[in-house]
């Protein structure tokens, strides 16, 4: 604990005077593979709405029933703009689950004490 | 079924009790002690509530296969859910030793007064979102009861209904005698609700008595409902009795055994429909000849259109009716937003993350999620497509119905179908129950945690606190039986607006207090009120009915005015957003000490 603490100084202490960039370089590791993971996720999501509204706008909206035509019982504009995609996001879900999403310490909590509240702020 | 289903839940609350007897009462009551693994975070945060199975059914069932784009971005709420928020949150709430989201936010931004408004946020919009469900777990409770069934439907159990004495009691009010007159024609007639009773009465009366007159005819025709109000108090004293054995834990828990059924339930009934309809082909091209081409393209089937065109209606509403589209392009882009963020931004959800236990957890429920959707969702829709070749003509105010009666009919020639067809009744009864359990959880946490042990009794000792949590669920139960036994217009057009209005509230100031630095109190209240009052505003124009009517989105009596043909809740994120950064820049920037003990590895001293 005292040892840590004394690290730490050091380490602020050569910090001291520099640019934020090396600060930075100090954010918590969960913190930065979330805030990259989230944006890739958010990638994810653009890609599917771009993709899917698409497909279904384009195939699938006010067609004459003699243009219908079914893939597997399903509408042509069903099967290619939602169902095919949505098995693929799983796949893609399943991906990044194990393959990116990196894990790492969440923190222990500190035993709750009367001041557990952290009333001040 | 059902009696089995209730004591399943009020054992599932007696082994949660036992768990939560670990460790500090608050934080075992109201967040499981961050104890939650994968399965149960994975199967019940997103909450599937008694929408999923009666609401979205009905959809499928009215509107077609164009329901498939409405809820096609569920396809990608597992990764969203849980990949955008979920690690950082979790880790967050940790630093912060938060319990509860208003918690998480007063000591992230060290101020009492954000959580103070966030607490008070999330007690208005649960509070009016659980009214619903009590409501929904009332009438599946009623339609349960024996000899009371879907299939036993009398004419003398509908709610609204003009007889002899309510004639004579419309007289004594001072309706005059030929008005009187008129309304005996209906006399007997059941309906549904009280718009359904009011299309003949208007039909048989001049347009100036229909005016002077219409309230007393509701009012008489309106009957005291026996049955639901004792399905209202035996639900709400299920609930309230295993919620406050098990707190969180027993509202998770309950969530998930009921997901899981929930999942075998639609695999067999998917099963049992298909082969009864001779597959999903003959299933869309018989569901066909009833309907028309909106039963299989964009923008959606429009019964309403429809009827009139093969002139089948009665004379009263002769008149053309101008097509109604279900998803013009607008909504579907509109949708593909609100599915997903809505459900990374709701208060119960971001609850459910706080308590997960670990990095892997958060991991497996991804793809656990994703398997689960996939299994739910699609096959929903199939089995309502096929539900509209099997039983193609139940009227639009039945369709809720379509899942029941699917179970009912599919399975009578099984071994053992009625058991089968019980435990798929039973999921709908499930996931109110659990919806509302979660829900009785959080309230009582707010009152508890975040304006009784913060501002009333800072000192609480447990036992006080125990106390505190027991009476305000049972209060917040008391408060739902009561609004529901005669339930008022205006809160229906609350609670329609709580779902998107919550996560219009917090979906920009979470992601805000979790990855941005700079990030102000005064920002994060911006944003806050910003979007809650641009949505309640789009809201109110679109129920009482100030905007014109808009020839699109849900056959309902309440919905929102969307602005440029754009749904309420991306207006709402756009100024939650603008404002939370605009105002944050614009104020002076956080203390470093506290925003490094949130972001950094190595905090500042």
């Amino acid at each position: 604990m005292c040892f840590d603490s004394i690290l730490l100084s050091m380490k602020l202490h050569l910090n001291h005077h520099q640019s934020r960039g090396l600060m930075s370089s100090q954010i918590d590791p969960v913190v930065r593979t979330a805030r990259r993971e989230a944006l890739i996720v958010l990638g994810i999501w653009l890609t599917a709405l771009t993709y899917s509204v698409t497909t279904c706008y384009v195939l699938g909206y006010n067609r004459p029933i003699s243009e219908l035509k079914l893939v597997f019982g399903f509408p042509e504009w069903v099967f290619w703009g939602i169902v095919v995609p949505w098995v693929s996001c799983s796949m893609i879900s399943w991906i990044f689950a194990v393959v990116f999403v990196r894990d790492g310490e969440l923190g222990i909590e500190l035993e709750e004490t009367e001041d557990e509240l952290g009333l001040g702020g | 079924m059902l009696v089995l289903f209730i004591l399943g839940s009020v054992w599932i609350g007696v082994l949660a009790n036992r768990a939560t007897q670990k460790g500090s009462f608050m934080k075992g009551f109201f967040l499981g002690n961050r104890g939650l693994g994968a399965w149960a975070l994975a199967l019940t945060a997103t909450v599937q509530s008694g929408g999923t199975f009666m609401g979205f059914p009905s959809l499928v069932y009215t509107h077609g296969w164009i329901v498939a784009l409405w809820i096609g971005s569920y396809m990608v709420v597992p990764i969203t859910g849980f990949g955008i928020l979920g690690k950082r949150l979790a880790q967050l709430s940790r630093r912060t030793e938060a319990i509860t989201v208003p918690d998480l936010f007063r000591v992230r931004f060290g101020s009492p007064k954000l959580g103070l408004v966030a607490s008070l946020f999330i007690l208005l919009y649960l509070s009016f979102m659980m009214f619903a469900q009590f409501k929904a777990g009332a009438i599946v409770m009623k339609l349960a009861w024996p000899g009371s069934g879907v299939l036993a439907m009398n004419e003398d159990q509908e709610p609204f209904l003009l007889n002899e004495k309510s004639l004579e009691r419309l007289a004594e009010d001072g309706v005059p005698a030929n008005v009187v007159e008129k309304l005996t024609p209906l006399v007997g007639k059941g309906f549904r609700s009280a718009m359904e009773l009011i299309e003949p009465v208007k039909a048989a009366l001049t347009v100036d008595e229909f005016a002077s007159f219409k309230e007393p005819i509701i009012k008489r025709g309106t009957q005291l409902d026996w049955l639901y109000i004792i399905g209202l108090l035996i639900f709400a004293l299920t609930v309230v009795g295993y919620t406050l054995m098990g707190g969180f834990l027993a509202a998770v828990w309950t969530d998930l055994f009921q997901s899981v059924l929930m999942f075998f339930g639609v695999l067999i009934l998917l099963f049992a429909t298909l082969s009864q309809v001779g597959g999903l082909e003959n299933a869309t091209r018989k569901s066909l000849e009833h309907t028309g081409p909106g039963f299989v393209f964009g923008p959606g089937f429009d019964p309403k259109a429809a009827a009139t065109a093969s002139a089948t209606t009665t004379a009263t509403s002769a008149a053309p009716v101008a097509t109604h589209e279900f998803l013009p392009l607008s909504l579907a882009i509109s949708f593909f937003v609100v599915w997903v963020w809505s459900g990374v931004g709701s208060p119960a959800g971001l609850v459910r993350v706080m308590a997960s236990q670990n990095t892997q957890v958060i991991r497996k429920s991804i793809y656990l999620l994703s398997v689960y959707n996939l299994g739910i969702y699609l096959p929903l829709i199939i089995i309502c497509i096929s539900g509209r070749a099997l039983i193609p003509n139940l009227p639009t105010s039945s369709s809720d119905e379509i899942v029941p009666r699917l179970a009912i009919m599919t399975t009578k020639d099984w071994p053992c179908g009625s058991l089968v067809a019980g435990l798929i009744l039973a999921a709908p009864f499930g996931a109110v129950m659990s919806t509302v359990s979660s829900y009785l959880v959080v309230i009582s946490s707010g009152l508890v945690r975040d304006i009784y042990q913060r501002f009333i009794r800072p000192l609480a000792t447990p036992m006080e606190l125990r106390k505190a949590a027991y009476t305000a669920m049972i209060f917040a139960g008391l408060v739902s039986v009561a609004v529901n036994i005669s339930p008022v217009q205006f809160l229906q057009a609350f609670i329609v607006f709580s779902a998107t209005g919550a996560a219009a509230t917090f979906l920009i100031p979470a992601v805000m207090a979790c990855y941005w630095r700079r990030a102000t109190v005064a920002g994060i209240l911006s944003s806050m009120i910003g979007g809650a009052s641009t949505v309640l505003t789009l809201y109110l124009l679109g129920i009482f009915g100030v905007m014109p009517a808009q020839p699109f989105g849900q056959l309902t009596k309440f919905h929102p005015y969307y602005l440029l043909n754009v749904d309420p809740f991306l207006w709402g994120l756009l100024a939650s957003g603008t404002l939370g950064i605009v105002v944050s820049l614009l104020t002076t920037p956080p203390d470093a000490k506290l925003v490094s003990k949130m972001f950094d590895a190595e905090p500042v001293a």
